[in-house]
């Protein structure tokens, strides 16, 4: 071993040691357990089991509804944070007065806890004392105080849950994509100029393309971050009425906590992360291909 | 962005007149959209200086009719939320500390000593980011409860310093590589070994990476709820969960929650509206250079 590198493993050895107990150990936990029928009673103690947790959990129906779930939160959810962030990037971009103050009001909910943001919408959407539903009544668009029971009727308890998520990270989109735009060089516009592109076409054919890369990591790490929402649903729902907004971790931690399957919840476990690894690596090649052009 | 000469010129003065008005206008469009976006945010801080009956009233009005800090009284009186919220600062500081000081070590490493072993490592550290936080939750609620930590802060803080050693070190990585390597070469000569090299010279050029560090990893420790749920009870509760409690089946105090809510978010709010350069670097950082 050369000095030089064993001077850089005393350097990163610290945060190693760390990871390697307090992350890795517990991953590789998970991968055994996932094998094991577990009792939480005995602590830990546990009969190997092969790949039967797998296999409950693959053929039970509730779960296969919480994956569905999780594909439409994730994909609505960033998909709308998208088009928004990219519209709000795109207003922003252009130096008005006063772009600066706005920009820093765009940020406040970023610093808001994913837990407080679902006490926010909790509030709002409450069907008694909900400000949306009287809003929606005083504009006549519903007939009733109490049309929409957004919380407890099956039919909108996840849409709630992706309301809340598009109003917390819209924000977070945004300030990639205005970073994005502002890294676009200024040449690339003149000579659109010069070729005689209108609007539309210079948007399409010099600010899509330039911002594609900056895209596809945005998408990439809201996709990881939406596929492991928690706490929004958490407060908002809980997973209900009738697992009707019930994703994967609310599921897992509900395996966990409330019915004690160490087994099963870790073989959930597992299949998510080999699930979001395929999604990722997808994207990173996308990106890749991208920025080679 | 540069904003264009606004002085007069003879020529395509009208041009000009126009283009500005234009950019008013789209300025104009874009604070109201944006007030409108964060208004459910001002609505909450407002509900929460009403009197506790308007706060659930079947008529909600936006602004206050009139002003009062009952909701924040009766906050108090319910729950030892003082105690929620000194857990919650205590827990984030010492893992923010923990986290930082790990990866700025191992960042810096990293960034100017090359190794096989280093770099199989940083591609490790990136894999973990992409692990579900709830998934990481199980085995250490196994581990935690086999060491006898449940319910301590010690658990929390060990939990939210591993969350956050690897964004750490990714983006300390990007700020140390920025740093020229004359600097260190020349400590060296003037007679500093690498490790005092680091702490004399580095450290301080690089204390605006360091703080955006700092922050975010504050934030993760400050805004997480998953793993105060999981491994708290009592002693060790920390304000996210003290608050989700305003909501219980039986009980729905919304008044105090607001109070609560608001309490919780405004000061780290008010922070980062005044830090918000170092938040705006770090979160566009990896994403946009190359």
């Amino acid at each position: 071993m050369t000095k030089e590198s064993r001077v850089s493993i005393y350097f990163f050895a610290p945060a190693a040691i760390f990871m390697l107990v307090f992350l890795f150990f517990p991953v590789a936990f998970l991968v055994r357990d996932s094998f094991f029928e577990i009792d939480m009673i005995a602590q830990g103690k546990g009969t190997f089991v092969g790949l039967s947790n797998y296999i409950e959990a693959i053929r039970s129906e509730r779960f296969i509804d919480t994956t569905t779930n999780t594909l439409i939160y994730v994909v609505v959810a960033v998909g709308f944070e998208l088009v928004l962030g990219l519209f709000f990037a795109l207003l922003l971009n252009t130096a008005f007065k006063g772009h600066g103050i706005v920009r820093t009001i765009m940020l406040a909910p970023l610093m808001i806890a994913p837990l407080v943001t679902g006490l926010i919408w909790r509030f709002m959407l409450n069907n008694q004392f909900g400000i949306v539903n009287k809003l929606l009544y005083d504009f006549n668009i519903t007939s009733s105080r109490d049309a929409i029971q957004w919380l407890s009727d099956e039919r909108f308890a996840l849409l709630s849950t992706i309301i809340a998520d598009i109003w917390l990270t819209t924000p977070f989109m945004m300030l990639i994509l205005l970073a994005g735009l502002q890294g676009i060089s200024k040449t690339l516009y003149e000579s659109a100029d010069i070729d005689g592109a209108n609007k539309i076409q210079t948007f399409l054919y010099v600010t899509l393309p330039s911002l594609f890369p900056v895209m596809i990591v945005a998408v990439l790490i809201r996709t990881v971050d939406a596929a492991r929402t928690f706490d929004i649903v958490w407060v908002l729902t809980q997973g209900g009425p009738s697992n009707s907004s019930e994703v994967l971790s609310t599921y897992m931690y509900k395996t966990l906590t409330r019915y004690g399957q160490v087994g099963e919840s870790s073989a959930m476990a597992v299949i998510f992360i080999i699930l979001l690894l395929v999604i990722s690596s997808y994207f990173l090649t996308a990106m890749f291909k991208a920025n080679k052009k | 962005m540069s904003q264009p000469n606004a002085g007069i010129s003879n020529e395509n003065t009208l041009g000009r007149l126009f283009k500005k008005k234009k950019k008013t206008i789209i300025g104009l469009i874009t604070t109201v959209l944006a007030l409108l976006f964060i208004s459910p945010y001002i609505y909450i801080v407002l509900t929460s200086i009403k009197p506790s009956s308007d706060a659930i009233s079947p008529s909600p009005t936006f602004f206050p009719r009139e002003l009062s800090l009952e909701n924040y009284v009766k906050m108090f009186n319910q729950m030892p939320i003082a105690k929620y919220f000194f857990n919650s600062f205590i827990t984030a500081s010492i893992s923010t500390i923990l986290a930082v000081f790990l990866g700025a070590l191992a960042a810096y490493g990293l960034s100017r000593f090359s190794s096989k072993t280093g770099n199989v490592f940083l591609l490790l550290t990136l894999c973990v980011r992409m692990v579900p936080m709830i998934s990481i939750a199980i085995p250490m609620y196994i581990i935690i409860n086999g060491m006898g930590l449940i319910d301590t802060r010690v658990a929390l803080i060990v939990t939210y310093t591993a969350i956050n050693v690897p964004f750490a070190i990714w983006l300390m990585i990007g700020f140390f590589n920025n740093i020229p390597k004359e600097f260190d070469e020349a400590a060296r000569i003037d007679g500093c070994n690498i490790l005092t090299a680091f702490i004399k010279v580095i450290i301080p050029v690089s204390l605006p990476g360091l703080a955006t560090a700092a922050i975010f990893c504050f934030m993760l420790a400050w805004n997480d709820f998953l793993f105060a749920l999981l491994l708290t009870s009592t002693n060790a509760k920390t304000a996210t969960v003290g608050i989700s409690e305003f909501l219980t089946a039986y009980n729905l105090d919304l008044g105090p929650m607001t109070a609560a809510a608001v309490s919780f978010s405004m000061p780290v709010m008010v922070f980062s509206i005044l830090v918000q350069r170092y938040i705006v670097s770090g979160m566009t950082l990896g994403a946009v250079k190359e």
